[in-house]
């Protein structure tokens, strides 16, 4: 965003990408639809999936003022609504994708209307908000505030901490299920109050089958990534990723990941890489610069594959699911195993890591990359502060060197490309040092 | 046509090195101001008086730094990074990590037995961490930069700066002044709080001497004095710390040339 001169391509972009743009205006306009209708509408938190799936089948059209962070920052939108909440004497070190919406919904607070500007029409006014436990506090105090503007209910889906050792303990870990299910029972009666109807639980389960389906393919397109060279980059992974995380119960979304595997499925056969030359194998934690996209075509011409990526949004890893479970049981277990499952693999082999850097650790290994690339957040504190410790584990354990580059996710002014073009360089340098370090120490790559 | 140039356009400072058979044989400098292009012109013609070479007798120019985009008569542009890592190996040959203290950022680098990087890691985006902050003091104080050095030395109550933060640094400064705080004291505790952030650097990439120091700012010998102290190792500058970027810069020229 911040370049809005053309960019160059060097990255082999997917074509089945291109069915997610109109996916994702849709996704904006139900919304829109939905309150022209007097149909109700949710402003939701990323939930991972449990809440959406309720939602959906007690007739709520859920919106996603996160992802309306990346669209606002994508189109520069962001920077007028983030003075907006700075001018509403919010401070500006809270996270970029709530001033992105507080700003948001002040001024369309203040017009009476949806901002006539609002990039993809807009996100309506909602009938309930719904946060989330997971991840920060941020992400259920950011609504309660936005009940100055909107005084509607708020309801939050509690869950238990699940970066710990512990919680994978089976006793422990069947306790956060029993008390994620009484959330979601809480959530249903909730709604079924504020809407005065009763939710049709073979809808949840027709829906959740829906999502398992679309977890098995995106599993299995993200294992497809770990050839060489890699047929995905990160770029189509974080375009995919919208449906992944919002649209799971809908048939679209299926539709879409059978295709994107297809066509990895037929570039890995192939051996057509997302780069080419493939030089360097990267990998990215955690959130990109959605507002600076095209500065990855600036690394791609140097040979750089970004070939995995942000943990916190990648598929959870295939599990055998227990018999006798209740559709709630099943839908909750998804949304905690997402976050443990790792966790889980690796105490099997006695290396258990904080969670976020778990992911990084036994990613590097099986995508054999090449370094490393921190992407530290003005704005978020969740997905920077363990930046560092994995950067440290990956060094040290894996010889595989990290560069750190900082920046926010919505407000583009304090990314530098140019600075970390220049450092590029020698990064590179690192990286082929490290390559043989790993030779000479009999690690596989 | 066996002579090569590397030009390194600082934020503060623009520099220029001649060299021929991996020696460094000419070194100029001028203060890079708003004009990157004619600060570039300006230490290339310099530099051809000083050597009295033409540049026709140049075979090649590398650019490096901040402004190296500007250099209109440039061959190819490098990283500083891996200039300062090749320089300053062809330098000290020994030198196991260099600390580079610059105008926009400073930098610790480890090197391997080759001068290859090892590892690398750059300040912050924020002035307190390079030898800008020392540029804001020295205004607000009204002492040159060459004075700061000597003054600090004299210190024996440094100031202890309560920011990491150069902006609110020149306010604690003025307040300071205020207070009848004297400008050694003041100096000193900003080459202080430089010197912290430098070592925080040098721990999170696993500093291991010997250990180089070049830049700007290893022209303070304020800085260089406190950097040490804190780090608890003698530092080692070439006897001009700003040629080694340039430096570097020309070596990959010459290289290029022979591969």
């Amino acid at each position: 965003m911040a370049d809005k001169e053309k960019t160059k391509k060097f990255i082999n972009r997917l074509k089945s990408r291109n069915i997610v743009r109109p996916m994702v205006n849709k996704m904006y306009a139900e919304g829109v639809t939905a309150a022209n209708e007097g149909r109700p509408l949710a402003w939701s938190m990323v939930n991972w999936w449990e809440g959406d799936i309720v939602m959906r089948a007690m007739g709520v059209t859920p919106v996603y003022p996160e992802n309306y962070g990346t669209v606002c920052a994508s189109t520069g939108m962001a920077q007028k609504y983030q003075a907006i909440c700075d001018a509403e004497g919010f401070p500006t070190h809270l996270c970029g994708y709530s001033r992105n919406h507080i700003g948001y919904a002040a001024e369309m607070k203040k017009l009476g209307k949806i901002p006539p500007d609002a990039p993809l029409g807009g996100m309506a006014e909602p009938t309930f908000m719904l946060g989330s436990g997971i991840a920060c506090d941020t992400r259920f105090k950011w609504f309660q505030a936005l009940r100055q503007y909107y005084d509607v209910p708020v309801w939050t889906i509690d869950t238990p901490s699940y970066d710990h050792t512990e919680d994978i303990d089976s006793d422990i870990h069947e306790h956060n299920i029993r008390h994620k299910v009484k959330e979601l029972e809480r959530f249903i009666e909730f709604l079924e109050n504020l809407l005065g109807k009763k939710i049709d639980m073979d809808l949840v389960e027709d829906y959740l089958e829906n999502q398992e389906k679309v977890f098995q393919l995106w599993w299995e397109i993200n294992e497809l990534r770990k050839a060489k060279p890699c047929p995905m980059h990160s770029r189509d992974f974080w375009t995919l990723m919208v449906p992944g995380y919002y649209m799971t119960y809908d048939k679209d979304a299926l539709n879409l990941y059978h295709q994107v595997y297809e066509e990895v499925k037929a570039r890995t056969d192939a051996g057509i890489g997302a780069v080419t030359p493939e030089k360097y194998r990267l990998m990215f934690a955690e959130l990109p610069p959605w507002h600076s996209l095209d500065f990855f075509e600036k690394l791609a011409e140097r040979g750089w594959n970004f070939v995995v990526e942000s943990q916190g949004y990648h598929p959870p890893e295939p599990m055998s699911l227990k018999t006798g479970d209740s559709v709630l049981e099943r839908l909750t277990r998804w949304t905690y195993w997402v976050n443990v499952g790792h966790i889980r693999k690796a105490k099997e082999k006695n290396y258990p890591l904080f969670g976020p850097v778990q992911y990084y650790y036994n990613w590097a290994r099986e995508y054999q990359v090449d370094g490393f690339i921190t992407h530290s957040l003005l704005s978020c504190r969740t997905a920077t502060f363990w930046l560092p410790h994995a950067a440290n584990i990956l060094k040290e354990e894996l010889l595989v060197p990290s560069m750190n580059m900082e920046g926010d996710i919505v407000d583009f002014t304090v990314f530098d490309p140019d600075l970390v073009l220049k450092n590029a360089e020698a990064f590179e340098e690192s990286m082929d040092y490290h390559r043989g370090e790993r030779k000479r120490k009999g690690l596989e790559w | 046509m066996d002579w090569y140039g590397g030009i390194d356009v600082g934020s503060v400072t623009t520099k220029m090195a001649i060299s021929r058979g991996e020696k460094l044989l000419f070194f100029y400098k001028t203060a890079s101001g708003s004009n990157f292009q004619n600060a570039a012109d300006t230490v290339f013609g310099e530099i051809l008086k000083l050597s009295n070479l033409k540049r026709s007798d140049i075979a090649s120019v590398f650019a490096t730094g901040c402004g190296s985009d500007r250099v209109k008569f440039a061959d190819s542009k490098v990283s500083d990074l891996t200039c300062s890592a090749m320089g300053i190996h062809q330098l000290f040959p020994h030198a196991k990590t260099l600390i580079e203290i610059g105008g926009q950022s400073s930098k610790v680098i480890r090197i391997n037995d080759e001068g290859k990087i090892i590892n690398f890691v750059v300040s912050e985006k924020c002035a307190s961490g390079s030898g800008r902050f020392l540029q804001v003091i020295a205004r607000v104080l009204q002492v040159s930069m060459d004075e700061i050095g000597p003054l600090s030395l004299k210190s024996k109550n440094p100031v202890g700066f309560t920011t990491s933060c150069a902006v609110f640094g020149e306010s604690e400064a003025v307040s300071r002044i205020a207070e009848g705080t004297p400008k050694e004291d003041i100096i000193a505790g900003v080459h202080q709080a430089l010197a912290t952030k430098i070592a925080t650097l040098a721990d999170r990439i696993g500093m291991e001497p010997p250990c180089a120091l070049t830049g700007g700012g290893a022209l303070d010998i304020g800085l260089v004095k406190r950097i040490e102290t804190t780090l608890g190792i003698k530092l080692e500058a070439p006897e001009d710390p700003q040629a080694v970027t340039a430096f570097g810069a020309a070596l990959q020229a010459e290289n290029m040339a022979k591969s």
